[in-house]
């Protein structure tokens, strides 16, 4: 039987997600618990009440960020680890600056504060697309490598200039630079984080998946990824294209701490990404590259998260992180087993 | 001045020497996996594994021979599950390696709170016992006579002896060489890249082990990235056994002179040198320290 490409994309999306949901619901068993019971908890809890709505979509926003610039990074085959330092950084300039704006009018102090967390983000995926295009080093080693280095980076700047006394976080960000929660706008969300960096993500899905899949440049970025000697024989100039991808990807990935500094808290602080860099490969694995899906997946990806602590009472919400690796080892053993047999 | 006496001591070089054991024996492991031509980034995943299940069986039984032999028949079967993926389905290996680090990590996040109802530690265990007739050496007699110490200094020579001396050596080479040509002259070799994911996920299974006794229970993120620094050392050493011990060595230095630095107050920043593994290894990587070459068939599915 032969399919087509999309039919193949929807059959192993899928599929992965039901021997997921069994292998859970086996794992549940097994370790003596209800799997209905904690489903149906996580699923009442979560898309039952508006609250909960509000706090799944709160949760997949920068999850959306973050999977669309590994998405552009993944159509090159580049497999950027990186994204929780890339993450960690572009928030960290992002809240400084805005501290530092405080005379600023929010549009002038917002889009330059945002912009030079881009810069920085892409400057974090120059060098390793550097270190690749030059020395033929794989980034895989480099980006986690740079993880640490720039964790490392920050703390040092943290907490010797930035952090406010005795705490890990910086000062909170002036008043203006506050976006507003959704629930100001529609009553039933209100109580929930959910709130205007959301618009913000599906934007960039929206540009992202226009970028990858309507212009030239997504064209030839995914000729490279496909084969990067046949698009060097193209004269497409593959080196150019690892960079751009690396820059506006690991840019775009800096760019999902708004969510938390503007959206949230009003502060950066040290170890909030709680590994969300990584939990986002997973996210656009599943939504395979594409932005899109990306957005469906961020929110599955949400809900298991907030589920969880619905059900925490029942079982412990790591349960969570189990699942979410299971996702992973799933879509990447199920892709590639319907690639073989269709 | 004050630095200078706290390094030239036994007591610092029993530090470093306990420090280096974890990483040497991630290091080694990962060494044998890409000599096989498979790159395991879940070093870190298997250290946990295993200092997970060896705390939880010795807590049970109250025997740390239990809890060694549970730990080493988990990270066996983990072992097998990952060269399912890798070699029987011919899967990314950096995915695959990254999904075994969230999916071990996660799963041992998960049983602490189900087991012992804590987030951060386990009950207290007790540390491994000691081999009595090398205690009474001078000055390291208590570095000496930890099985696992002493078993890593021993690997120093034995990794170098199997890889570049035995038949298994040659033969697990060839397969991260080229496959191809190993495979005409008749070697199994998905058996032998089996062989070395099975050494790297047992000897991470000790360093995980090593580091559980050495802190006396299991704690949330107790490895704390040593997984990658072992990584790290094993591409410095240029897949090397004795250059990986050098590396090892010298990360194991810098880790001791944190420690000691954070006794003693000077100027000089800790994260600086706690980010010094990694920044040397990217500054490898690049060549500005030697050239590095991988196997030539390191990562490339057969």
């Amino acid at each position: 039987m032969k399919l087509k490409k999309s039919q193949k994309v929807i059959l192993s999306i899928s599929s992965s997600v039901v021997i997921t949901l069994l292998i859970s619901f086996l794992f549940i068993l097994v370790i003596g618990k209800n799997p209905f019971q904690i489903f149906g908890l996580m699923f009442s809890e979560s898309f039952g009440t508006f609250y909960g709505f509000g706090q799944i979509l709160f949760k997949a926003t920068p999850l959306i960020i973050i999977a669309c610039g590994l998405a552009l990074c993944f159509h090159c085959s580049l497999f950027n680890i990186g994204s929780e330092g890339q993450y960690n950084a572009g928030t960290f300039v992002f809240a400084i600056l805005l501290v530092q704006f405080s005379s600023l009018p929010f549009i002038v102090g917002f889009i330059l504060a945002a912009l030079l967390a881009f810069i920085t983000g892409g400057l974090l995926g120059l060098i390793p697309g550097l270190i690749k295009v030059k020395k033929g080093v794989s980034e895989v080693i480099t980006t986690i490598m740079l993880n640490f280095v720039v964790l490392s980076v920050i703390n040092y700047f943290l907490l010797n200039f930035f952090a406010v006394q005795a705490t890990v976080h910086t000062a909170d960000i002036p008043e203006q630079f506050k976006l507003p929660a959704i629930g100001e706008f529609i009553p039933v969300f209100k109580g929930s984080s959910f709130n205007l960096t959301f618009l913000i993500a599906l934007a960039i899905a929206g540009l992202f998946y226009f970028l990858i899949y309507k212009t030239k440049l997504g064209f030839k970025i995914r000729a490279t990824g496909f084969n990067e000697m046949a698009s060097g024989y193209l004269k497409l100039k593959p080196a150019k294209l690892i960079l751009i991808s690396f820059v506006i990807g690991a840019g775009t990935i800096a760019l999902a701490g708004i969510n938390f500094v503007s959206g949230y808290k009003g502060y950066y602080e040290f170890g909030f990404s709680n590994n969300l860099g990584f939990s986002s490969i997973a996210v656009t694995l599943l939504a395979k590259n594409n932005p899109i899906g990306i957005i469906f997946s961020a929110v599955l990806f949400a809900f298991l998260d907030f589920g969880g602590l619905a059900v925490n009472q029942v079982i412990p919400k790591e349960i969570v992180l189990v699942i979410e690796a299971i996702v992973i080892l799933s879509i990447i053993s199920v892709s590639k087993y319907i690639d073989m047999k269709f | 001045m004050e630095i200078l006496t706290t390094i030239f001591s036994f007591v610092f070089l029993a530090q470093v020497l306990r420090l280096f054991t974890p990483y040497f024996l991630g290091a080694t492991g990962a060494n044998f996996s890409e000599r096989g031509g498979v790159i395991n980034i879940a070093i870190e995943g298997f250290m946990i594994s295993g200092a997970f299940c060896f705390t939880f069986l010795t807590l049970q039984s109250g025997l740390s021979v239990i809890g060694i032999l549970f730990a080493l028949l988990i990270n066996s079967l983990l072992a097998l599950f990952f060269s399912f993926f890798v070699l029987k389905l011919k899967l990314n290996q950096i995915l695959i390696g990254v999904g075994f680090n969230l999916l071990i990590a996660g799963l041992a996040k998960f049983f602490m709170m189900f087991i012992f109802k804590s987030s951060s530690n386990t009950p207290r265990i007790d540390e491994i016992p000691r081999i009595k007739l090398l205690e009474n050496i001078p000055f390291l007699g208590n570095v000496f006579s930890d099985y696992i110490i002493l078993l890593s200094i021993i690997l120093i020579f034995l990794s170098h002896f199997v890889l570049y001396k035995t038949k298994f050596g040659l033969r697990l080479r060839s397969c991260g060489e080229n496959p191809e040509a190993a495979d005409t002259s008749g070697v199994n070799v998905h058996l032998y890249k089996f062989y070395g994911i099975l050494v790297s996920a047992i000897l991470s299974c000790l360093a995980g082990v090593w580091l559980a006794s050495n802190q006396n229970s299991y704690s949330d993120g107790m490895i704390a990235g040593r997984g990658y620094i072992a990584i790290a050392a094993m591409i410095i050493g240029k897949w090397k056994p004795v250059n990986i011990f050098w590396a090892c060595l010298l990360f194991a230095f810098f880790e001791a002179l944190e420690i000691s630095l954070q006794i003693i107050q000077t100027g000089i920043p800790n994260q600086l040198i706690q980010m010094l593994p990694y920044l040397i290894t990217i500054l490898v990587l690049v060549g500005f320290i030697g050239k590095t070459k991988p196997p030539a068939a390191d990562g490339v599915p057969y």
